[in-house]
């Protein structure tokens, strides 16, 4: 049984649910672009993991070199972070002092992306291809991270807008980390935690899209 | 070979070349681009010559994961210059970037052609006619609407861009790979189900201008 395979299919068959779902309800005439990017951020996944599972059925490995599947993640991580950054992080913080705690407290997701990526790859005996797409993801995933937890812990006093979003924040925030973890699991060969970081993922894919709207509703209502 | 491609090259661009001075407007931006994709097309056969040599001639590995990332690069270049330069609209840039993918496709094909020249029959034109036509054209329009925040949101446009060509190489690399393996047929279809639903939104938009 191809533990890898599964769990990209897994992933992939979430995402795409979430993905149509995110199509329908935010790909309409003034909808918000955030809503649009995060769903374009589930559609990098499907995309990356389809990649990867049509890889592995006529190739049959992914891993001994570089392959596309991995701009997929990249691609995800940056559209989070894009949303994030590029549309809502102005509306909340005006770059005074009395938000710098917030900021500081949120630089501990990037930190313990960097720590993860150090300990369990950059110091262990791994090629240098897998150094760097380990270390490439987690630049990024510590790129998305920061704002994901910056504005789960952020008083939107003005707009409120950020507020309603904070349970999307926290499921990106998760999977912002478990890019990293599976990146981890992958080096390791442990195909047993692909798989389970693959249904993880796939959860938390099918629900993202879903509670943008919720909490987009919510702050319109 | 090469010689028989420029030829190909001279022989299509000509007569377009002389149809887009009697064209005005929309038109004659919509046949510069296909030409201007044709001409990238031109330049790109010869770039992905110097990248199988690069790695050694393992042509499986170049056009799954190294010619989909240097062409739709090369695409996107027109594209952005026209929304830096003329405009950001996404009603101009959008079909521009779909006449670019087109024209490249157009002549992709003809160098394929030349390349399999022994083998090719009227279904393989009928299909990599259609099929890698709409891969291209929705490969660059993809990359076309990261594009159009050129000028209005700069935060997104660099971000976004880039996600979306990432998401545009993956597409044309799971197309190449498929088009190459024992499930070609999926290769064939897969365009044309991405393609349906924007013809489906276009149409419907269509319908609603005219009510308006």
């Amino acid at each position: 049984m191809n533990y890898y395979l599964i769990s990209n299919l897994i992933t992939c068959l979430c995402a795409l649910i979430g993905f149509i779902y995110g199509i329908a309800e935010f790909f309409k005439p003034k909808k918000a672009v955030y809503a649009q990017m995060i769903t374009l951020a589930v559609g990098c996944v499907v995309f990356g993991r389809l990649y990867q599972m049509v890889r592995l059925i006529t190739a049959g490995d992914i891993s001994n070199e570089f392959q596309l599947g991995i701009l997929g993640v990249i691609g995800s991580l940056l559209f989070l972070f894009s949303a994030n950054y590029g549309a809502m992080d102005s509306l909340a913080d005006d770059g005074s002092k009395s938000f710098a705690k917030y900021r500081l407290i949120a630089m501990t997701a990037p930190a313990a992306a960097a720590a993860i990526y150090v300990v369990f790859i950059l110091i262990c005996d791994f090629p240098l291809l897998i150094k760097a797409e380990a270390g490439v993801i987690a630049a990024f995933a510590a790129l998305a991270s920061y704002f994901n937890l910056k504005h789960l812990i952020f008083p939107d006093v003005d707009y409120g807008v950020i507020n309603c979003l904070k349970a999307y924040n926290l499921l990106a925030l998760i999977f912002d980390f478990l890019c990293i973890a599976e990146t981890v699991a992958v080096s390791y060969n442990n195909e047993l935690a692909v798989l389970i970081i693959g249904i993880i993922t796939g959860a938390v894919l099918i629900a993202i899209t879903p509670t943008v709207k919720r909490g987009i509703m919510k702050w319109t209502a | 070979m090469d010689s028989l491609i420029y030829i190909l090259f001279v022989c299509l661009i000509a007569p377009l070349l002389l149809m887009l001075f009697m064209l005005r407007n929309r038109s004659r931006l919509l046949i510069g681009y296909m030409l201007i994709g044709i001409f990238v097309s031109l330049f790109v056969s010869e770039l992905n010559t110097i990248l199988l040599n690069l790695f050694s001639g393992d042509m499986l590995y170049v056009t799954t994961v190294i010619t989909p990332i240097s062409e739709e690069l090369v695409k996107a270049i027109p594209v952005l210059y026209y929304a830096i330069v003329f405009s950001d609209d996404r009603d101009r840039v959008l079909p521009i970037a779909f006449a670019t993918g087109v024209g490249f496709a157009m002549f992709e094909n003809m160098v394929v052609l030349v390349e399999n020249i022994e083998s090719v029959t009227i279904g393989w034109a009928v299909v990599r006619g259609f099929a890698t036509a709409l891969m291209h054209a929705i490969c660059t329009m993809a990359v076309g609407y990261g594009i159009c925040f050129v000028k209005k949101k700069k935060k997104l446009f660099y971000c976004g861009t880039f996600a979306l060509l990432s998401m545009a190489s993956i597409y044309h690399g799971i197309f190449n790979m498929l088009v190459q393996s024992d499930y070609k047929y999926f290769g064939f279809v897969l365009p044309a189900i991405t393609y349906i639903p924007f013809l489906v939104q276009n149409l419907s938009n269509v319908k609603k201008e005219k009510k308006a």
